[in-house]
């Protein structure tokens, strides 16, 4: 390679008749322009300083519900994946940030008497770990299969919570775990509302209120989340599955997400299977059984369409059709890797 | 781009060559700025800023057709920051412009024909101010049915004045009586893929005292973008420069010249520099797309599967405006067989306007749509008569001298036989069972729902062809001048760098032909001759060889005073690492003493042979050049799910000559992966003309995961005699290609006929 700089690579102006020069950093407009013809509101200028935006830093959960309750306009960020994508795009401009990451408390987990107490702030990285899928594998399967690295190291399981985007991969485990979330208020107030009421809506988070805690029983027996996508690389679901079995109880637990706004429990499905699995006999359970679970799955995630007018048999669509076959293949094998 | 690379197989053997030169042609030189590219450091348009800038945003159609009843900017005009807004009744020269043919207004006044198209432009002194400016114009419109099928399109309303139907070819070669012992039919649709540079649009205008502008720009196309920017603004076209930028990836017509032409108009009207960065969302509605394709297609073959005679019919949907639909459906009825010999070939073609986002070039357009049907009827000719699919496709293959339906006689080197034979030959990869557990890679991914027992692997293949250069009598020209002084020698030329690598390939010219290491290429602008558009692999042909006269007219400046002094020609004296040599070694000096101080400079040209139209029944020497592929893919599909992961491509392809092993490797790559996505996941929807998703995370662009391991099996050196150095471009016949071949493997591993690209989920499913 010749020693000298090639003229393309970098030239500190871009032309020789005029004054640009390229720069790396986004600046705006510093005084108004030289000449030229005017219209409008000449001389007024609307680019407000973007210090006015206030961002606070608390380092504890009730410091930051105290923010948040004093100042109502605030919006919490906690890795940013979902927000920062409408803040950047223009759609969103909140006009005060409260970051989340510094609230140690939120980071980590501990266990409480045959649970486990995630916090809010666990990143998906840290949750498809090792350590972390001994005690919880569809969950941390699930952070594994939840995006891109960069993705997987900045978002949360609060924030996949809060979002509540149908698509979000932690939500069918956390429903088919049956998690309780553990809600901070003002005042150091802590109430406790099921995963699933918040995502079908039954009840809201209250001004001023914030996910602080997942509680998540260690169920100590195999559990499965599997994930259909349109590419090999990481892609949003189409559908997946997650299941888990609970010895304790003889059950069989299993949520399907990204087929409807929010996880689906097909029940009868799960008790039925449950009920054919011999559980003291290194949970064995005929072959037939699997197929026939996969179709139940399927069928009550997405019913045959009702008949038309006349009483005829309706035809669902061809693409819906393919997603029952993926829901019924993909419970079908969550169960036989569950019970194998 | 793809997991692995395959710059160390044994075709690539020119770069591990110890007797391969460091410099000059078949190195694999450098590009001089890698290094800025991957520290950040390099400017790209987005980058630019001006003293006193302006920011502009562009108010789009929310609708894909409408008639517009009234637009009100005053709200916009009395907002606080706002220094202009302009409509269509602020542009003081042509009103309508266009790539191919100007039938495009710079904003719409009447009717808006599809989603996303400019209306008006505002420029404010924050960009938030300028977006909320934007909003603030009301537009009232009276919303009309659009027109979103190109087989309603015939029957429709005209959706503009110059009509619906843009071109329609009736190729007519042969005997129409001609008929085979077999006849196999089939219905194709391919999808809309969008370029989805990297690189978001941006640009920055700046007046110029003498009342024009210069705009700068990523312009693939420097001295058209500045001929259509005078135009609309009514200046002559000196008065306008366009200063081409770092271009962030090009695999089309990359700009939008409904950002670009109001950023000027605003720059004139305000006196103030004016900048401009698309947002990812502006930047899918604003560029150009590749045509969506129905094609019906008919093959009878003899029972030896020799193909007879081929009836097609190709609907190419053009969108709203006609942009370069022209060439791609030359391109794609010319291409109709393939490159295959069809002594009976009925194509008929029509390009239609719809309400749809407009399409237009992206590389191999035309020509990739038509080889994904011809190869999905040369596997059901196999399939018909119990064939191999290679065998099949061996029995028609084409070579030098044969004619294409055109009637064209094909002159330049057609290897095709020795390319498909090379990639069928090629060791097949190991199957998944075969190798550590740990190590598989199951359709879905690492952390997919992927199970060994319900995937199947199918093995398909591909053979494409493209031309070379614009067809149909372009005249496509480039100027260059080498200068040389003291030990370093500058090359400007107007051709502009998009990642295609003509700058390195510049520099290994000029060391090639002067002997001098070190050469610098200078930017690009309009007040430099016009080198044409960066496309159809023109750059390394008619650029490439302006660049090399150039420098043989420099090196006889150079070389002339000495060879007369010694009383011999000028072609017994050499010249290598800076030193001048006789045959005979009586002569033996410095390229600096030689030039004893003295700055030498030459312009040259290169002008191809010319061509012509093709006329009514579709015939004619249209293309200059054509450059062949063979692809063989690897494909497993887990058939409940339908999940497809291409696992290896072998890619056997005519180059002509090698230039830069190391770039052509890049090249192939990344056309193979374009390919890839074409097959399996681009595709930008429309429903009812509205443009859904966006954005990166709707619209699946392959990632280093869906890249499949691509081996570069054999690369053909037969040099292309009218062609500088022998060399045929590279870059678009792997995308031509390797749709049809994962289509082919996809076919093999399911039985499904696979008649749509990109191939959805529900057609790689095996229902028992």
């Amino acid at each position: 390679m010749p020693p000298s700089g090639p003229l393309r690579s970098g030239p500190a102006k871009m032309c020789q008749s005029c004054h640009v020069g390229p720069v790396s950093t986004y600046r705006t407009a510093t005084r108004a322009g030289p000449v030229g013809q005017r219209e409008g509101a000449v001389g007024l200028t609307t680019h407000a300083p973007q210090a006015a935006q206030a961002v606070t830093l608390p380092t504890t959960l009730d410091e930051a519900v105290a923010v948040l309750t004093a100042t109502p306009a605030a919006v919490p960020v906690a890795g940013g994946t979902d927000l920062m994508t409408s803040v950047n795009s223009g759609q969103l401009r909140p006009a005060a940030l409260v970051g989340l990451g510094r609230i140690s408390e939120i980071r980590g987990w501990q266990y409480q008497d045959g649970h486990a107490l995630l916090g809010a702030g666990l990143t998906h990285a840290r949750m498809g770990r090792p350590d972390f899928a001994a005690l919880i594998p569809a969950l941390a399967a699930a952070a594994r299969a939840a995006g891109p690295p960069q993705i997987r190291n900045a978002g949360t399981l609060g924030g996949n919570i809060a979002s509540a985007a149908p698509t979000g991969d932690a939500l069918p485990v956390l429903a088919a775990l049956e998690a309780t979330l553990i809600i901070a208020g003002p005042s150091g107030a802590r109430r406790e509302m099921p995963v699933s009421y918040l995502l079908a809506g039954m009840e809201m988070l209250r001004a001023g209120e914030l996910i602080g805690h997942v509680r998540v029983p260690l169920l100590h027996a195999p559990q499965v989340f599997l994930k259909a996508t349109g590419r090999t690389g990481p892609g949003r679901a189409l559908a997946s599955v997650a299941l888990v079995l609970d010895p304790a109880r003889r059950g069989v637990r299993c949520a399907v997400g990204a087929i409807a706004p929010m996880p689906l429990r097909p029940l009868e499905a799960e008790e039925w299977v449950a009920r054919l699995i011999d559980w003291d006999n290194g949970r064995a359970i005929v072959p037939e059984a699997l197929s026939a679970f996969g179709e139940y799955v399927a069928a009550a995630c997405i019913p045959d369409a009702a008949p038309a007018e006349d009483g005829s048999a309706q035809q669902l669509p061809p693409a819906v059709l393919h997603l029952r076959r993926t829901v019924a293949a993909l419970a079908r094998r969550a169960l036989g890797r569950a019970l194998s | 781009m793809s997991n692995e690379t395959a710059t160390a197989e044994p075709a690539a053997t020119a770069q591990t060559d110890p007797d391969t030169p460091p410099l000059g042609l078949g190195a694999s030189l450098l590009p001089a700025d890698a290094r800025a590219k991957t520290e950040g450091t390099f400017p790209y348009a987005a980058d630019l800023w001006a003293e006193g800038l302006l920011w502009a945003a562009v108010l789009r159609s929310p609708h894909p057709h409408a008639r517009i009843v009234s637009i009100d900017t005053s709200h916009a005009r009395e907002m606080p920051g706002v220094r202009a807004v302009v409509t269509h009744e602020d542009v003081p020269g042509t009103p309508l412009h266009g790539r191919g043919r100007a039938d495009r207004p710079l904003f719409a006044s009447e009717v808006v024909r599809h989603h996303g198209e400019p209306l008006a432009a505002v420029a404010a002194d924050h960009p938030d101010t300028a977006r909320m400016a934007a909003a603030a114009v009301i537009v009232e419109y009276e919303v009309l049915d659009p027109v979103t099928d190109p087989e309603q399109a015939f029957e429709a309303e005209p959706l503009h004045p110059d009509g619906n139907l843009i071109r329609h070819i009736p190729l007519r070669h042969g005997d129409p009586d001609a008929a085979g012992e077999i006849v196999v039919d089939g219905l194709y649709r391919i999808g809309r893929q969008d370029p989805a540079p990297i690189g978001a649009e941006a640009g920055l205008a700046v007046p110029r005292p003498d009342g024009g502008v210069e705009l700068y720009l990523a312009s693939t196309d420097p001295h058209g973008d500045r001929d259509a920017a005078a135009a609309c603004y009514g200046l002559e076209p000196e008065r306008v420069k366009i200063v081409v930028t770092g271009v962030p990836g090009a695999t089309a017509d990359r700009e939008d010249q409904g950002f670009q032409l109001p950023l000027g108009l605003l720059a004139l009207k305000t006196g103030c520099p004016v900048k401009l960065t698309a947002t990812r969302e502006e930047s899918f509605l604003g560029h150009a797309h590749r045509h969506p394709t129905l094609l019906r297609y008919r093959h009878h073959a003899d029972g030896e599967g020799r193909v007879v005679k081929v009836e097609a019919q190709i609907l190419l949907d053009a969108g709203a405006y006609a942009d370069t639909s022209s060439d791609a459906l030359a391109a794609a009825v010319a291409f109709a067989c393939g490159p295959y010999v069809v002594p009976n070939a009925f194509i008929e073609g029509w390009a239609v306007r719809t309400n749809n986002p407009p399409s237009g070039h992206v590389r191999g357009e035309g020509a990739m749509q038509v080889c994904a049907a011809y190869e999905a009827q040369m596997d059901k000719i196999a399939k018909k008569l119990g064939l191999d699919p290679a065998e099949v496709r061996l029995r028609n293959v084409l070579a030098t001298g044969d004619v294409l339906p055109t009637g064209q006689t094909v002159t330049c080197p057609a290897p095709v036989a020795e390319l498909l034979e090379a990639v069928r030959e090629f060791p097949l990869p190991p199957l998944p069972k075969d190798t550590p557990e740990d190590e598989w890679l199951l359709p879905g991914g690492p952390e997919g729902a992927g199970e060994p027992g319900a995937v199947r692997r199918g093995v398909g293949y591909g053979v494409g062809m493209v031309h070379m250069l614009g067809a149909e009598g372009a005249d496509e020209v480039s100027t260059a001048t080498v200068r040389v002084q003291g030990g370093s020698a500058t090359v400007l030329c107007a051709a502009v760098e998009t990642g295609q690598g003509f700058t390195t390939l510049a520099r290994q010219i000029v060391q090639e032909t002067l002997g001098i290491d070190d050469v610098r290429v200078a930017p690009v602008d309009t007040d430099q001759p016009t080198a044409g558009a960066g496309c159809r692999g023109r750059h390394t042909w008619v650029s490439g060889g302006a660049v090399e006269r150039a420098a043989k007219m420099v090196r006889t400046q150079l070389l002339q005073p000495l060879a007369h002094k010694f009383g011999m020609s000028t072609e017994l004296l050499q010249i290598t690492d800076g030193k001048i040599t006789s045959y005979d070694g009586v002569l033996s000096t410095t390229v600096t003493e030689a030039m004893d101080g003295k700055e030498l400079w030459a312009t040259a040209q290169c002008r191809p042979h010319p061509t012509e139209p093709l006329d009514a029944s579709g015939q004619g020497d249209a293309f200059v050049g054509m450059a062949f592929c063979a692809i063989r893919a690897v494909v497993d599909v887990d058939i409940e799910i339908g999940s497809v992961r291409v696992v290896e491509l072998a890619v056997a392809q005519d180059v002509g000559r090698v230039l830069n092993p190391a770039q052509l490797a890049a090249r192939i790559e990344a056309g193979v992966t374009q390919g890839v996505g074409i097959a399996l996941t681009e595709n930008l929807r429309t429903p009812r003309g509205l443009v859904r998703h966006p954005d990166l995370t709707g619209y699946a662009l392959p990632t280093a995961l869906d890249a499949p391991d691509i081996r570069i099996v054999k690369l053909v050196e037969e040099r292309d005699v009218v062609a500088p150095f022998g060399a045929k471009a590279v870059s678009a016949v792997p995308v031509v290609a390797s749709p049809a071949a994962v289509a082919s493997a996809v076919r093999a591993a399911t039985g499904r006929p696979v008649n749509r690209l990109p191939i959805r989920p529900q057609a790689a499913v095996v229902t028992g």
